[in-house]
Protein backbone atom coordinates (compact mmCIF):
# COMPACT_ATOMS: atom_id res chain seq x y z
CA UNK A 1 0.00 0.00 0.00
CA UNK A 2 1.33 3.45 -0.93
CA UNK A 3 2.68 5.20 2.16
CA UNK A 4 2.91 8.62 0.56
CA UNK A 5 -0.14 10.49 -0.63
CA UNK A 6 -0.32 10.50 -4.42
CA UNK A 7 -2.21 13.79 -4.63
CA UNK A 8 -2.49 16.93 -2.54
CA UNK A 9 -5.88 17.94 -1.16
CA UNK A 10 -7.46 21.17 -2.36
CA UNK A 11 -6.52 24.41 -0.69
CA UNK A 12 -9.84 24.72 1.09
CA UNK A 13 -11.09 24.66 4.64
CA UNK A 14 -14.83 24.30 4.36
CA UNK A 15 -14.98 22.10 7.45
CA UNK A 16 -16.54 19.33 5.38
CA UNK A 17 -14.21 16.34 5.47
CA UNK A 18 -15.15 15.21 1.98
CA UNK A 19 -14.82 18.62 0.34
CA UNK A 20 -11.48 19.28 2.03
CA UNK A 21 -10.04 15.89 1.08
CA UNK A 22 -8.52 14.97 -2.27
CA UNK A 23 -12.04 14.04 -3.36
CA UNK A 24 -12.72 17.77 -3.51
CA UNK A 25 -10.26 18.20 -6.37
CA UNK A 26 -12.84 17.05 -8.90
CA UNK A 27 -15.19 19.99 -9.16
CA UNK A 28 -17.82 18.14 -11.20
CA UNK A 29 -18.32 15.31 -8.69
CA UNK A 30 -17.80 16.75 -5.23
CA UNK A 31 -21.33 18.10 -4.74
CA UNK A 32 -22.71 14.72 -5.77
CA UNK A 33 -20.51 12.90 -3.26
CA UNK A 34 -21.69 15.16 -0.46
CA UNK A 35 -25.34 14.79 -1.49
CA UNK A 36 -25.04 11.01 -1.72
CA UNK A 37 -23.39 10.79 1.69
CA UNK A 38 -26.27 12.66 3.27
CA UNK A 39 -28.87 10.64 1.39
CA UNK A 40 -27.37 7.36 2.56
CA UNK A 41 -27.33 8.37 6.22
CA UNK A 42 -30.51 10.43 6.30
CA UNK A 43 -32.93 9.23 3.64
CA UNK A 44 -32.97 5.45 3.76
CA UNK A 45 -34.91 3.06 5.98
CA UNK A 46 -31.98 1.14 7.47
CA UNK A 47 -30.69 2.16 10.87
CA UNK A 48 -27.25 3.74 11.10
CA UNK A 49 -25.86 0.78 13.06
CA UNK A 50 -26.85 -1.60 10.27
CA UNK A 51 -25.25 0.66 7.66
CA UNK A 52 -22.11 0.88 9.76
CA UNK A 53 -21.74 -2.88 9.94
CA UNK A 54 -21.86 -3.11 6.15
CA UNK A 55 -19.43 -0.19 5.79
CA UNK A 56 -16.94 -1.69 8.23
CA UNK A 57 -17.06 -5.16 6.65
CA UNK A 58 -16.32 -3.58 3.28
CA UNK A 59 -13.57 -1.35 4.70
CA UNK A 60 -11.91 -4.37 6.27
CA UNK A 61 -11.89 -6.19 2.94
CA UNK A 62 -10.54 -3.20 1.00
CA UNK A 63 -7.89 -2.58 3.65
CA UNK A 64 -8.64 1.08 4.20
CA UNK A 65 -7.03 1.85 7.56
CA UNK A 66 -8.89 5.11 8.03
CA UNK A 67 -12.27 3.67 7.06
CA UNK A 68 -11.75 0.80 9.50
CA UNK A 69 -10.90 3.15 12.36
CA UNK A 70 -13.86 5.48 11.84
CA UNK A 71 -17.07 5.05 13.76
CA UNK A 72 -19.81 7.42 12.64
CA UNK A 73 -21.42 8.98 15.66
CA UNK A 74 -24.91 8.34 14.32
CA UNK A 75 -24.15 4.63 14.25
CA UNK A 76 -22.85 4.66 17.81
CA UNK A 77 -25.96 6.54 18.89
CA UNK A 78 -28.04 3.93 17.05
CA UNK A 79 -26.54 1.19 19.21
CA UNK A 80 -23.55 -0.02 17.23
CA UNK A 81 -21.94 -2.74 19.34
CA UNK A 82 -18.20 -2.00 19.46
CA UNK A 83 -17.43 -5.60 20.36
CA UNK A 84 -19.07 -6.65 17.10
CA UNK A 85 -17.49 -3.80 15.17
CA UNK A 86 -14.04 -4.82 16.33
CA UNK A 87 -14.60 -8.36 15.04
CA UNK A 88 -16.10 -7.28 11.74
CA UNK A 89 -13.43 -9.06 9.72
CA UNK A 90 -13.98 -12.40 11.44
CA UNK A 91 -16.04 -15.31 10.27
CA UNK A 92 -19.65 -14.22 10.39
CA UNK A 93 -20.65 -17.06 12.67
CA UNK A 94 -17.96 -16.10 15.19
CA UNK A 95 -19.06 -12.56 15.87
CA UNK A 96 -22.21 -13.07 17.92
CA UNK A 97 -24.17 -11.33 15.18
CA UNK A 98 -27.95 -11.52 15.10
CA UNK A 99 -29.59 -13.29 12.15
CA UNK A 100 -30.41 -9.88 10.64
CA UNK A 101 -26.81 -8.72 11.03
CA UNK A 102 -25.53 -11.98 9.57
CA UNK A 103 -27.66 -11.40 6.49
CA UNK A 104 -26.21 -7.92 6.06
CA UNK A 105 -22.69 -9.31 6.26
CA UNK A 106 -23.53 -12.17 3.90
CA UNK A 107 -24.79 -9.65 1.36
CA UNK A 108 -21.57 -7.65 1.75
CA UNK A 109 -19.52 -10.79 1.19
CA UNK A 110 -21.54 -11.71 -1.87
CA UNK A 111 -20.92 -8.24 -3.29
CA UNK A 112 -17.21 -8.33 -2.51
CA UNK A 113 -16.25 -11.87 -3.34
CA UNK A 114 -18.62 -13.35 -5.90
CA UNK A 115 -21.18 -10.86 -7.18
CA UNK A 116 -24.04 -12.76 -8.76
CA UNK A 117 -27.56 -13.87 -8.03
CA UNK A 118 -27.89 -14.81 -4.36
CA UNK A 119 -28.70 -18.42 -3.60
CA UNK A 120 -32.46 -18.86 -3.41
CA UNK A 121 -32.28 -19.55 0.31
CA UNK A 122 -30.35 -16.35 0.88
CA UNK A 123 -32.77 -14.32 -1.23
CA UNK A 124 -35.70 -15.79 0.68
CA UNK A 125 -34.04 -14.85 3.94
CA UNK A 126 -33.34 -11.32 2.67
CA UNK A 127 -36.94 -10.93 1.53
CA UNK A 128 -38.22 -12.16 4.88
CA UNK A 129 -36.01 -9.84 6.91
CA UNK A 130 -35.73 -6.71 4.76
CA UNK A 131 -38.23 -4.70 2.79
CA UNK A 132 -37.52 -3.86 -0.81
CA UNK A 133 -36.55 -0.34 0.28
CA UNK A 134 -34.17 -1.71 2.91
CA UNK A 135 -32.49 -4.01 0.39
CA UNK A 136 -32.01 -1.14 -2.04
CA UNK A 137 -30.61 0.97 0.80
CA UNK A 138 -28.17 -1.74 1.82
CA UNK A 139 -26.98 -2.19 -1.76
CA UNK A 140 -26.52 1.52 -2.44
CA UNK A 141 -24.83 2.20 0.90
CA UNK A 142 -22.44 -0.69 0.38
CA UNK A 143 -21.73 0.46 -3.17
CA UNK A 144 -20.97 3.97 -2.01
CA UNK A 145 -18.75 3.02 0.90
CA UNK A 146 -16.89 0.32 -0.99
CA UNK A 147 -16.11 2.67 -3.86
CA UNK A 148 -15.04 5.39 -1.44
CA UNK A 149 -12.73 3.05 0.46
CA UNK A 150 -11.14 1.92 -2.78
CA UNK A 151 -10.65 5.54 -3.76
CA UNK A 152 -8.98 6.36 -0.46
CA UNK A 153 -6.62 3.42 -0.73
CA UNK A 154 -5.79 4.12 -4.37
CA UNK A 155 -4.79 7.71 -3.58
CA UNK A 156 -2.22 6.58 -1.00
CA UNK A 157 -1.15 8.20 2.22
CA UNK A 158 -2.66 5.57 4.49
CA UNK A 159 -1.12 5.22 7.96
CA UNK A 160 -0.06 1.74 9.06
CA UNK A 161 -2.61 1.84 11.83
CA UNK A 162 -5.03 4.20 13.46
CA UNK A 163 -6.97 3.97 16.72
CA UNK A 164 -10.74 3.89 16.64
CA UNK A 165 -12.24 7.36 16.47
CA UNK A 166 -15.75 8.79 16.20
CA UNK A 167 -16.75 11.42 13.72
CA UNK A 168 -19.98 13.04 12.57
CA UNK A 169 -21.39 12.56 9.10
CA UNK A 170 -19.82 15.31 6.94
CA UNK A 171 -22.52 17.90 6.27
CA UNK B 1 -36.81 -7.53 -3.99
CA UNK B 2 -37.01 -11.09 -5.19
CA UNK B 3 -34.76 -11.24 -8.23
CA UNK B 4 -35.38 -14.63 -9.72
CA UNK B 5 -36.55 -12.89 -12.87
CA UNK B 6 -34.23 -9.96 -12.33
CA UNK B 7 -35.04 -6.27 -12.60
CA UNK B 8 -34.54 -4.79 -16.02
CA UNK B 9 -32.08 -2.13 -14.98
CA UNK B 10 -30.31 -0.31 -12.17
CA UNK B 11 -33.19 2.16 -12.14
CA UNK B 12 -35.85 -0.50 -11.67
CA UNK B 13 -33.78 -2.29 -9.02
CA UNK B 14 -33.58 0.88 -6.97
CA UNK B 15 -36.97 2.36 -7.84
CA UNK B 16 -38.26 1.74 -4.32
CA UNK B 17 -35.73 4.18 -2.89
CA UNK B 18 -35.42 7.20 -5.17
CA UNK B 19 -34.17 9.49 -2.40
CA UNK B 20 -30.91 7.53 -2.31
CA UNK B 21 -30.81 6.15 -5.84
CA UNK B 22 -31.13 9.52 -7.55
CA UNK B 23 -28.01 11.07 -5.96
CA UNK B 24 -26.14 7.91 -6.92
CA UNK B 25 -27.28 8.24 -10.52
CA UNK B 26 -26.37 11.94 -10.53
CA UNK B 27 -22.86 11.03 -9.41
CA UNK B 28 -22.58 8.39 -12.14
CA UNK B 29 -23.73 10.89 -14.77
CA UNK B 30 -21.16 13.46 -13.66
CA UNK B 31 -18.26 11.29 -14.79
CA UNK B 32 -19.18 11.55 -18.45
CA UNK B 33 -18.57 15.30 -18.70
CA UNK B 34 -15.35 15.75 -16.78
CA UNK B 35 -12.77 18.29 -17.88
CA UNK B 36 -9.89 16.32 -16.41
CA UNK B 37 -10.22 13.02 -18.25
CA UNK B 38 -11.94 12.10 -21.53
CA UNK B 39 -15.21 10.21 -21.40
CA UNK B 40 -13.88 7.81 -24.03
CA UNK B 41 -11.02 6.83 -21.73
CA UNK B 42 -13.42 6.22 -18.85
CA UNK B 43 -15.60 4.14 -21.17
CA UNK B 44 -12.63 1.95 -22.03
CA UNK B 45 -12.00 1.43 -18.32
CA UNK B 46 -15.67 0.69 -17.63
CA UNK B 47 -15.72 -1.89 -20.40
CA UNK B 48 -12.50 -3.48 -19.16
CA UNK B 49 -14.07 -3.79 -15.71
CA UNK B 50 -17.08 -5.46 -17.33
CA UNK B 51 -14.75 -7.97 -18.97
CA UNK B 52 -12.86 -8.66 -15.76
CA UNK B 53 -16.08 -9.18 -13.79
CA UNK B 54 -17.61 -11.26 -16.56
CA UNK B 55 -20.61 -8.99 -16.97
CA UNK B 56 -22.04 -9.42 -20.46
CA UNK B 57 -24.72 -6.81 -19.72
CA UNK B 58 -22.19 -4.14 -18.74
CA UNK B 59 -20.03 -5.08 -21.73
CA UNK B 60 -22.90 -4.72 -24.18
CA UNK B 61 -23.94 -1.36 -22.76
CA UNK B 62 -22.52 1.64 -24.61
CA UNK B 63 -22.18 4.79 -22.56
CA UNK B 64 -19.84 6.40 -25.10
CA UNK B 65 -19.26 5.36 -28.68
CA UNK B 66 -15.75 4.03 -29.23
CA UNK B 67 -13.87 2.98 -32.36
CA UNK B 68 -14.90 -0.60 -33.07
CA UNK B 69 -11.30 -1.76 -33.08
CA UNK B 70 -10.85 -0.55 -29.54
CA UNK B 71 -13.81 -2.62 -28.37
CA UNK B 72 -12.59 -5.63 -30.33
CA UNK B 73 -9.06 -5.43 -28.99
CA UNK B 74 -9.76 -4.27 -25.46
CA UNK B 75 -9.17 -7.68 -23.91
CA UNK B 76 -5.68 -7.67 -25.41
CA UNK B 77 -4.94 -3.96 -25.11
CA UNK B 78 -1.30 -4.38 -24.03
CA UNK B 79 -0.52 -5.99 -27.40
CA UNK B 80 -2.72 -3.66 -29.47
CA UNK B 81 -1.59 -0.47 -31.18
CA UNK B 82 -5.10 1.03 -31.07
CA UNK B 83 -4.71 2.56 -27.62
CA UNK B 84 -2.87 5.76 -26.76
CA UNK B 85 -0.28 5.99 -24.00
CA UNK B 86 -2.79 7.87 -21.85
CA UNK B 87 -5.43 5.17 -22.36
CA UNK B 88 -2.86 2.49 -21.54
CA UNK B 89 -1.96 4.23 -18.30
CA UNK B 90 -5.61 4.31 -17.26
CA UNK B 91 -6.32 0.73 -18.31
CA UNK B 92 -3.30 -0.52 -16.41
CA UNK B 93 -4.48 1.15 -13.23
CA UNK B 94 -8.08 0.08 -13.83
CA UNK B 95 -7.13 -3.59 -14.05
CA UNK B 96 -5.36 -3.52 -10.69
CA UNK B 97 -8.12 -1.44 -9.11
CA UNK B 98 -10.65 -4.10 -10.11
CA UNK B 99 -8.73 -6.73 -8.16
CA UNK B 100 -7.13 -4.91 -5.23
CA UNK B 101 -6.85 -1.14 -4.90
CA UNK B 102 -4.01 -1.60 -2.42
CA UNK B 103 -1.93 -3.16 -5.18
CA UNK B 104 -1.92 -0.05 -7.38
CA UNK B 105 1.72 0.94 -7.73
CA UNK B 106 3.24 4.40 -7.58
CA UNK B 107 4.39 3.88 -11.15
CA UNK B 108 0.83 3.24 -12.30
CA UNK B 109 -0.52 6.25 -10.44
CA UNK B 110 2.31 8.45 -11.73
CA UNK B 111 1.65 7.33 -15.29
CA UNK B 112 -1.94 8.53 -15.04
CA UNK B 113 -0.84 11.81 -13.46
CA UNK B 114 1.67 12.34 -16.27
CA UNK B 115 -1.24 12.52 -18.70
CA UNK B 116 -4.12 13.89 -16.65
CA UNK B 117 -2.58 15.45 -13.55
CA UNK B 118 -3.62 14.94 -9.94
CA UNK B 119 -7.20 15.89 -10.67
CA UNK B 120 -7.31 13.30 -13.42
CA UNK B 121 -5.99 10.59 -11.12
CA UNK B 122 -8.63 11.38 -8.49
CA UNK B 123 -11.34 11.49 -11.14
CA UNK B 124 -10.22 8.16 -12.53
CA UNK B 125 -10.27 6.32 -9.21
CA UNK B 126 -13.60 7.91 -8.33
CA UNK B 127 -15.05 6.74 -11.63
CA UNK B 128 -13.56 3.27 -11.33
CA UNK B 129 -15.12 2.87 -7.90
CA UNK B 130 -18.57 3.88 -9.08
CA UNK B 131 -18.39 1.85 -12.29
CA UNK B 132 -17.28 -1.17 -10.29
CA UNK B 133 -20.34 -0.89 -8.06
CA UNK B 134 -22.66 -0.70 -11.05
CA UNK B 135 -21.19 -3.90 -12.47
CA UNK B 136 -21.29 -5.77 -9.16
CA UNK B 137 -24.86 -4.76 -8.32
CA UNK B 138 -25.94 -5.54 -11.85
CA UNK B 139 -24.63 -9.08 -11.45
CA UNK B 140 -26.35 -9.50 -8.08
CA UNK B 141 -29.64 -8.15 -9.41
CA UNK B 142 -29.25 -9.93 -12.76
CA UNK B 143 -30.25 -6.80 -14.62
CA UNK B 144 -30.95 -7.20 -18.30
CA UNK B 145 -29.80 -3.70 -19.26
CA UNK B 146 -26.63 -1.82 -18.44
CA UNK B 147 -28.50 1.46 -18.52
CA UNK B 148 -27.99 3.31 -15.23
CA UNK B 149 -30.16 6.33 -15.76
Amino acid sequence: MAKAARVSPPDSSTGNLIRDSAMGLVAETIDHYVALTLAIWDKGPLGAADIELARLRSAHHVGCVVCKAVRYDVAVADGLDERQASRIGDDISAGDFSPRQQLILQFVDLYLHSPGLPEKSMQRALDAEFSSEEQAHLALALAYFNSSSRCAVALGGMPDSLPRFEMPVPR
Amino acid sequence: MSNTAGPSSFASATASLPAVAEPFVQLYRAFWTLESIPASTLELCRLRQAQLHGSEVAWQHREVELPSLQREELRHWPQSNHFSDAERACLSLAEVHAMDAQAISDAQANAVKAHYGEVGLVALVQALGVFDTIVRLGLIWAVSSGEVA
